[in-house]
């Protein structure tokens, strides 16, 4: 049936590059969806103002100072390159590691990636003042910086997870080449969590950031934030759309998330162990980290801590585990947690400057922040179009098999 | 290290102990010493036989055993081979300063000269350098104050920290597109034109030397120094360039010049009877955050 539906020829469909894009689906839409739209598109009118005023004023418009040289659109960066993992990973689990239950998310979760990929590029273009001298990025690369690696790996990522979304729409190939993109993608996902942890970790200036355990905290942190990201999409594709999830998928895609989130609680709880412990304590760690503990940054490291272990009690919960509003919670839970441990690695760097000088607390100024839900939008849109235009529920699995056969 | 040891064969043990009118006490002493420290094949004897002899005989070729490693090490990181356009091309000078942080007041006299000198936007709420004002007893940042009232108390010292120039520049490194690189005569240099304005060399920077033009540099019209950039500056990032477009005309820097105890002493370590040279090897001298080993070219002695 599902493979009918998809080429099937309907008014409003047009056959572009492979894929069968439904404009007539946006016709045929509510009030409600147009009212969304509107509302995505005032807050892109709103970025776009936001980065003119940048580029007329400088700097001057936004919070950041010498002391945080880098703010929101940081925070942002390595928030969204982490909510891209999840996409990978459940692609990955399906056509690499053959779990099948993940395979009616697998076109949903690589446009997710591609797309939240998209935005933090996009949060790097529109920080810089003179965004047409990132030119220079690809004529005189500089191979010992970090920066190189990660905005590299982060437009190689995206455009394999648009690629990805090609195959696995026009099914060009078969399950064999989708199996082989895996083997692609998967190593440039890892690369791409590595060498964003890289920026922070690779500073011997700043001392919480100068642990090689960023790395693989990076990595649990995106996929976990990955993870109840797409658990959260899915539940709301059920509400929206036609498309339908077994329980089962939930179920599964829940014991996965709570087996990353408590290995990413284990590693963080390991690195504040170890700046504490009075063998391993040096001061200036100690007085910048007690700032996240008990100072002036707590309200911004605490909940990462509770909202974590909060989320992880729920899913652990045996007879109440199963529930869908538990696997919501707990993944919002999950999401905002890992929104506060961003925000908290960004601050761990400038909550005093490398001469020990304490900073006043960062908050994004008001352009910073309109520019940053601008760029949000703009994400925002392409998914909501795209769920609405693009054939994104994944035949079942046998008309698949026969298909790609 | 091994440089250090490479020197040895020069002087080596029975060149030195060889009887004659030539051999005094303290050559014989230091032939046993240099021996000494072979047989260790340590660092820490080598170090301690190289300080008494330039410490003896300063001016010998010996004397700058101490920096060695700095004057040996190509000076230039990233150099894209032309000069900077506002100055001349680099001679064969290794650029230092020493920084006398008994002398320093803190009266912040260098910081006004810098700003004036270079440029720096009336409006931009930085200057080149920083004058911390630190507690007595301690080497900790942490405890010092950049935001100290003018006019120097006696109870506390005072450490003027600016781009140290640094031998390894983390800053430098961390550059994605190159458009900061070290010279060949060791300044730190960055292209206004070529900056992308990332930041990652204000994060990279052990010694918060970097700072960026958040808004238009605003300088009074009669006060603008015609050698140096403005407008260039705005939306890029900038620091201390040991005042390029002076000192590689004979000039000193504009810090130097203002500093009213002679705190501050600028010059050539390649030439080992500069100041900066006789400084180092001489008095008790350290630099901040030496631990990093991104190997700074200011040195600071009490």
């Amino acid at each position: 049936m599902a493979v009918a539906l998809v080429t099937t020829p309907r008014p409003g469909v047009k056959h572009f590059i492979g894929i069968d894009f439904d404009f007539g689906a946006l016709k045929n839409s509510g009030r409600r969806y147009w009212g969304f739209i509107a509302v995505l598109g005032t807050f892109i009118v709103l970025g776009g103002a936001a980065w003119l005023l940048y580029f007329t004023h400088g700097g001057s418009v936004m919070a950041m100072r010498d002391g945080s040289p880098w703010g929101l659109w940081f925070t942002n960066y390595m928030y969204y390159v982490g909510l891209a993992a999840g996409g990978l990973v459940v692609y990955a689990s399906v056509h690499l590691f053959g779990a099948e239950q993940f395979r009616p998310l697998s076109r949903i979760a690589v446009l997710l990636a591609g797309v939240f990929v998209m935005m933090a590029l996009l949060g790097i273009i529109t920080d810089m003042e003179r965004p047409w001298r990132a030119v220079w990025m690809l004529l005189t690369p500089n191979p010992t910086s970090p920066f190189v690696y990660t905005g590299s790996a982060a437009g190689i990522y995206m455009v394999i997870c648009f690629v990805d979304l090609w195959i696995l729409i026009t099914g060009f190939g078969g399950e064999k080449l989708a199996r082989r993109m895996t083997l692609i993608a998967l190593p440039v996902a890892i690369y791409l969590h590595t060498t964003t942890a890289f920026v922070l970790s690779m500073n011997k200036s700043r001392e919480l950031w100068h642990t090689a355990m960023m790395v693989p905290i990076f990595l649990s942190s995106a996929i976990a934030s990955g993870i109840a990201l797409l658990l959260i999409s899915a539940y709301v594709l059920t509400k929206v759309t036609d498309i339908r999830f077994k329980p089962s998928m939930f179920r599964s895609l829940s014991t996965l998330l709570s087996t990353v989130m408590i290995i990413d609680l284990f590693l963080i709880t390991v690195d504040v162990l170890s700046v504490f412990w009075p063998t391993s304590a040096s001061s200036g760690h100690t007085l910048r980290f007690a700032e996240f503990l008990s100072g002036r940054y707590a309200w911004a490291f605490l909940p990462v801590l509770i909202l974590g272990f909060g989320a992880f009690a729920l899913l652990s919960r045996r007879k109440t585990r199963h529930l869908p509003a538990v696997q919501i919670t707990a993944s919002v839970m999950y999401v905002v947690a890992v929104l506060f441990k961003r925000y908290s690695l960004m601050a761990m760097g400038f909550s005093y400057t490398t001469l020990g000088q304490k900073l006043p607390i960062y908050f994004p100024s008001a352009a910073e922040v309109f520019l940053a839900l601008g760029i949000l939008a703009f994400g925002m849109l392409i998914l909501t179009v795209g769920v609405k235009v693009l054939p994104m529920e994944v035949p079942e699995y046998e008309d698949a098999e026969v298909t790609s056969l | 290290m091994s440089q250090k040891e490479e020197h040895v064969p020069s002087c080596d043990a029975t060149d030195c102990v060889e009887p004659g009118p030539t051999l005094s006490r303290r050559r014989f002493l230091e032939g046993i010493g240099v021996a000494a420290g072979l047989v260790a094949a340590g660092a820490v004897p080598a170090v301690l036989t190289a300080g008494p002899a330039t410490a003896a005989d300063s001016g010998s070729a010996e004397s700058g055993n101490v920096l060695a490693d700095v004057i040996e090490h190509d000076g230039a990181v990233n150099y894209p081979g032309k000069p900077v356009y506002y100055a001349d091309e680099a001679g064969d000078q290794k650029w230092a300063m020493v920084i006398d942080v008994k002398a320093c007041v803190g009266c912040r006299k260098c910081v006004y000269a810098c700003i004036k000198e270079n440029n720096i936007g009336r409006n931009a709420g930085f200057g080149y350098i920083q004058v911390l004002e630190m507690e007595p007893g301690k080497i900790e940042l942490e405890s010092a104050r950049s935001d100290y009232k003018e006019g120097g108390q006696p109870d506390k010292w005072y450490l003027p920290v600016q781009c140290m120039h640094c031998e390894k520049p983390t800053c430098v490194y961390g550059c994605p597109v190159k458009a900061t690189w070290r010279e060949p005569d060791g300044i730190v240099v960055i292209d206004y034109e070529k900056c992308i304005a990332c930041r990652n060399c204000i994060v990279t920077c052990p010694y918060s030397a970097r700072h960026f033009n958040w808004y238009e540099p605003e300088v009074p019209k009669n006060e603008v120094n015609p050698k140096v950039p403005l407008e260039e500056k705005a939306g890029v990032v900038e620091k201390c360039t040991f005042c390029v477009q002076r000192t590689r005309n004979g000039m000193t820097t504009a810090c130097v010049e203002a500093c009213p105890v002679g705190a501050r002493t600028f010059g050539d370590l390649n030439d080992p009877e500069s100041a900066v040279s006789k400084l180092i090897s001489t008095r008790r001298a350290f630099r901040l955050k030496e631990e990093l080993g991104s190997e700074p070219v200011i040195w600071y002695v009490g």
